[in-house]
């Protein structure tokens, strides 16, 4: 639109409510150099006095350091003069004439700032979350989760799976003997010893219980077969432990072993819990099996059910067993040298 | 006595405007206020024997649709990029934003700092990544800070000043 035609009147209006509250101020200088020839405009908008005539626009406006002379017309937006007030700095060259213009928007950025604040706080916490998530349930899941491909039906799924049982041994008398900020700062030490492999190898932490944690294997995607992600999952449960124990080896700290238990079987897959608290569980016999395998298990033990075992077809020892609440059975340990905390326990 | 004008760049949220105030004023505030545009902070620093008059450009964090106006970089002699220690996603977000620079002004010295370092549970950037950063052509110092304790923050400011000097 050409402003030559509108009536004077419409462009005071105009002018007034559109141009007035930008409080603009401008300064024309000597073409090529940062030389102040003309002040205009609302200059006290944005200088304590009036910058002289003849002198360099720096001494002034020591931001616009480096931005002289004006090679080619330039915008730096919403520059924080003074605090909370912003101005919109413009180099302009024209017809061999220099200018630099100021003009307020602090209004118009103030009030973008709470769109933005809002916007980078969500984006920060959407971090953060899945971050935290990514700790419990490992990155493949999170991936599933946000996709909405990992649904459970509340009534359950049937499906073979892997349960993988994994304890501390001798936390209790470590706890009563020593101060609760040691005991939770070792546990979390042997923690990183144990969840991570369960997480690298398409493994879902159950539960994590004290010092002890619950693991499947076969509800998450893999190319292996379930029983042979828990069985790696475990040997590389039991180096990592004994990597950590000579680390405290060499502090002169106390050593601790862990056991493991494998069983595999249908279960059950499911949402349990209330409306408002819920969780996802597997429930079948081999679950409990596996559980009680791990607690038979000795230090640096693997211990595997029958079937496992045949799935595995790995040279493993057979040994019979009485579990409690189940009766006899044949499993098959792996026992690791993991001399380490052999000795020292 | 010398004067510099520095870029602090980075994505939005890694604590430019924190590590700014803590080396300009040893201030440190634990609400986060999203900067606007550019604010600019002056300090004198002593380089041996020459005082570097530092003109800090703190620009608003680099987003998805809201890129950094590269005309605030204009007659700028240094950069300090900023990464955040719990946050794996703003390293590649610093190495963008820093090929752009490099794009309009050449290759000018740069250091980078990985913030937050008193986050120890949630720290997330591994080593070999910090070493990676440290080859960035050839030779780019890196620093682990923390705006909040002020580790590292001035020896990393001072470094960028020395390389200045250097340049």
């Amino acid at each position: 639109m050409n402003t030559n035609h509108m009536p004077s009147i419409i462009y005071q209006h105009m002018a007034k409510h559109h141009i007035q509250q930008f409080a603009p101020a401008w300064i024309k200088l000597e073409y090529d150099t940062a030389t102040i020839k003309e002040v205009g405009g609302d200059w006290q908008h944005y200088f304590h006095k009036q910058p002289e005539i003849g002198s360099e626009l720096h001494a002034s406006c020591e931001i616009l350091f480096g931005m002289l002379p004006i090679t080619e017309s330039f915008e730096l937006p919403q520059v924080q003069l003074i605090q909370n007030q912003y101005t919109d700095i413009s180099g302009i060259r024209h017809q061999n004439t220099d200018w630099v213009l100021f003009s307020d928007v602090t209004a118009h950025t103030l009030q973008m700032q709470q769109y933005q604040q809002a916007s980078n706080e969500l984006v920060l916490l959407k971090g953060q979350l899945k971050r935290t998530l990514n700790r419990y349930v490992g990155e493949e899941v999170l991936d599933r989760i946000s996709k909405g491909d990992l649904q459970f039906d509340v009534a359950g799924e049937r499906k073979l799976i892997s349960t993988l049982f994994v304890d501390i041994r001798g936390f209790t008398p470590f706890n009563e003997r020593h101060d609760a900020q040691v005991v939770m700062q070792t546990l979390n030490d042997y923690m990183d010893c144990m969840l991570p492999p369960i997480l690298n190898e398409a493994g879902m932490i159950d539960k994590i219980m004290g010092d002890g944690a619950m693991a499947v294997f076969g509800v998450l995607s893999s190319d292996k077969e379930a029983v042979y992600n828990a069985f790696t999952a475990a040997k590389h449960i039991l180096s990592s432990v004994k990597k950590l124990n000579q680390v405290r080896h060499s502090h002169d700290l106390e050593q601790l072993g862990v056991g493991i238990g494998i069983a595999t079987g249908e279960a059950v897959l499911g949402i349990l819990g209330s409306h408002d608290r819920r969780c996802f569980t597997a429930i079948g016999s081999h679950v409990n099996l596996a559980s009680r395998l791990e607690s038979t298990a000795r230090v640096g033990e693997i211990l595997v059910d029958a079937k496992s075992h045949q799935l595995l077809g790995e040279a493993l020892i057979p040994t019979q067993l009485e579990l409690k609440g189940i009766g006899k059975v044949t499993a098959y340990s792996c026992l690791h040298d993991i001399l380490v905390y052999q000795y020292d326990i | 006595m010398i004067q510099k004008k520095i870029c602090i760049l980075g994505a939005a949220g890694v604590g430019k405007t924190s590590l700014t105030a803590q080396f300009v004023y040893s201030k440190f505030s634990e609400k986060y206020l999203s900067t606007m545009g550019v604010k600019i902070d002056r300090k004198q620093v002593e380089v041996g024997n020459t005082s570097v008059n530092l003109m800090i450009w703190d620009i608003h964090g680099e987003e998805k649709y809201k890129k950094i106006t590269t005309s605030y970089l204009r007659g700028a002699s240094g950069i300090i990029t900023v990464i955040d220690g719990t946050r794996p996603d703003t390293v590649p977000t610093a190495l963008e934003i820093l090929e752009r620079v490099e794009q309009d002004l050449g290759i000018i010295p740069n250091v980078f700092l990985i913030n937050k370092a008193d986050l120890t549970d949630a720290w997330c950037i591994p080593n070999d990544t910090i070493e990676e950063l440290a080859q960035h052509h050839q030779s780019t110092p890196v620093y682990k800070t923390s705006a909040k304790t002020g580790e590292h923050v001035e020896e990393s400011f001072l470094k960028l000043a020395e390389m200045l000097i250097q340049s």
